[in-house]
């Protein structure tokens, strides 16, 4: 009796397997079809953004090196009028001049 | 900070109207049959990774001359050519993937030449950050990653004749269509004038800062000494 069920219980998942993969088939089937595009066809990917984003990116990119460029020429040009400033100051004290 | 002179205005001058320029002749150029419209992003791609790998060698030449000959000019050249291989590294890097995104599908494949470009931006940034955040040794220490970089650099450039890769060979530009040669030749130009009005710029501010630094230890010096 004992064997008895153990074969019970182990023929059961075949069998379920085996009918689910019979239930399945046709879905799968259908999943593995080609289907015919009904009205124009539609690219999925359009390039326009793609392009107008690479172009745009060199352009920021180096618009943004400008203004860097510009605010470091800018700091130096205030460090040096500052130092120029001081230089002077000096001077008229009559101290050494560098 | 000296001027900059006429050759810089007119440089910059002629960059700026090449901007307007440039787009027109890469419109009328024709769509190239397989990848369309998206190929366009060549003419802009191609000089900007042709400008990394000149300011690769650029700053490899300055780092040369800094530790070899202790060149205080070469190590000014070296770190403004650093920052630009930096900039147009990321041009690159950028509109690869767009580009590639569309063509290939993916906007990123570990393949000899991505992967071999990646690399070199990311030792120019190494560069940057030993100069900067490098202490005393840090000036040697980025010359020495700068000759690293060069090395990268033919790698890069052979990498996609040497192995299979996703990327076009180098054989594309010697055969390009001659109706696409005008607007691809233009943004060549357009892009090496930028280069050299930046290098112009950026090697100015360099020098500039040299002066304010050696100027603000004399001022020490004197009030020191007052």
């Amino acid at each position: 009796m004992k064997n008895r069920n153990r074969w019970w219980g182990r023929g059961w998942l075949p069998a379920i397997s085996v009918l689910a993969l019979l239930a399945l088939a046709p879905a799968l089937a259908v999943a593995q079809e080609f289907q015919k595009v009904s009205g124009p066809l539609r690219e999925e990917l359009p390039a326009t953004p793609f392009v107008a984003a690479a172009y745009g990116f060199i352009w920021i990119a180096l618009l943004a090196y400008v203004v860097l460029l510009a605010r470091g020429v800018g700091r130096v040009r205030k460090d040096l009028a500052e130092l120029r400033g001081k230089i002077a100051e000096q001077a008229d004290r009559g101290g050494p001049r560098p | 900070m000296r001027s900059l002179g006429i050759g810089f205005v007119a440089a910059a001058t002629a960059a700026a109207v090449g901007f307007l320029i440039v787009p027109a002749l890469i419109l009328g150029a024709p769509l190239e049959p397989v990848m369309g419209l998206v190929q366009k992003i060549f003419y802009f791609h191609v000089p900007c990774a042709t400008m990394l790998f000149l300011s690769t060698f650029v700053c490899a030449g300055g780092s040369i001359a800094y530790l070899f000959k202790g060149s205080e000019a070469g190590d000014r050249v070296a770190a403004s050519a650093g920052e630009l291989a930096v900039l147009f590294g990321l041009c690159t890097l950028v509109t690869g993937p767009l580009w590639g995104r569309k063509a290939w599908g993916v906007w990123w494949q570990w393949d000899a030449r991505l992967t071999s470009a990646l690399l070199l931006e990311l030792i120019m940034i190494a560069y940057l950050l030993a100069r900067r955040y490098g202490g005393p040794a840090g000036r040697k220490l980025s010359a020495a990653l700068g000759l690293f970089a060069a090395l990268d650099v033919p790698l890069v450039y052979k990498s996609v004749d040497i192995w299979r890769t996703v990327h076009p060979q180098t054989t594309v530009v010697p055969s390009l269509d001659p109706r696409m040669r005008p607007a691809f030749w233009s943004a060549f130009a357009l892009i090496l004038l930028v280069w050299t009005v930046l290098f112009m710029v950026r090697l100015r501010l360099e020098r500039a800062r040299a002066e304010l630094a050696s100027l603000r230890l004399d001022v020490e010096d004197m009030l020191e000494i007052g």
